[in-house]
């Protein structure tokens, strides 16, 4: 994937994102609930990333403890959603390409079996988890 | 390289590469001198087939990507439930394409 297209890429996954959080955040009561995991709506079993999205609610509204349980993950969705957009404008701006190298590097990273393997382990456990709070 | 060999190769692997990929594969393998033969014939490409079996299975938690070799891409599949559900239904789509450019670059690093 090319310089642009992939900063194109991000930059729609991460405008999505955000526009995601803020119909949850508006809209969302005990009698709606958006939700298109597709694994949850066949098997009816969570999705490891289940619950992310009341996680980076709860992010919002400063309730860190029920954000962790509520979904890990939501960390994680929470600190890429507030990095990518500012280092997008940083190498725009400056012509760059720290974010395609770093991800380059990351990925190449993660296909290391002793990264992979306890990370997929961890994914597994959050799944289990989930799947337990029967989100 | 021989042009029999070649074709050979062509009607065997043809399946594994994108229809518009096949006559410059063919050109820049009858430019190839004999030595790279056998790294070519026992090179290993993913089908396209099974990638979209996996993608209609297990798109959602991003398995296509990780299958093909697209790591980055299948862990922010994983950690969004599937982009939503929008990109793995858009995947189901995109994955043959997607298998069959990560063959020819496989490809390309010996031609």
């Amino acid at each position: 994937m090319g310089r642009n297209k992939f900063y194109l890429f991000l930059a729609t996954a991460c405008t999505a994102g955000y526009v995601w959080i803020f119909v949850n955040t508006v809209y969302r009561t005990n009698n709606f609930q958006l939700n298109t995991c597709i694994i949850k709506h066949v098997t009816d079993i969570p999705c490891p990333s289940c619950g992310t999205t009341r996680s980076m609610i709860s992010i919002l509204n400063g309730d860190f403890v029920s954000a962790m349980l509520w979904n890990p993950l939501g960390f994680v969705m929470a600190f890429l959603l507030i990095i990518c957009p500012l280092l997008i404008s940083y190498d725009l701006l400056y012509k760059k390409q720290f974010l395609l190298n770093t991800y380059l590097r990351v990925e190449s990273y993660f296909k290391i079996k002793k990264v992979a393997i306890p990370m997929s382990l961890l994914i597994i456990g959050n799944w289990i988890w989930n799947i337990y709070k029967d989100l | 390289m021989d042009a029999q060999k070649v074709d050979m190769f062509i009607m065997t692997n043809g399946k594994f590469f994108e229809a518009h990929q096949v006559a410059i594969i063919r050109d820049r393998m009858l430019q190839l001198d004999d030595t790279k033969w056998a790294t070519i014939q026992t090179m290993q490409f993913k089908d396209p087939t099974t990638s979209l079996i996996i993608s209609l299975l297990g798109g959602s938690l991003g398995i296509d990507r990780f299958l093909i070799g697209d790591t980055g891409l299948g862990i922010g599949k994983l950690l969004t439930c599937g982009g939503l559900g929008i990109w793995a239904i858009i995947d189901w789509f995109m994955i043959m394409g997607a298998t069959r450019e990560k063959n020819m670059a496989k490809l390309q690093q010996i031609l």
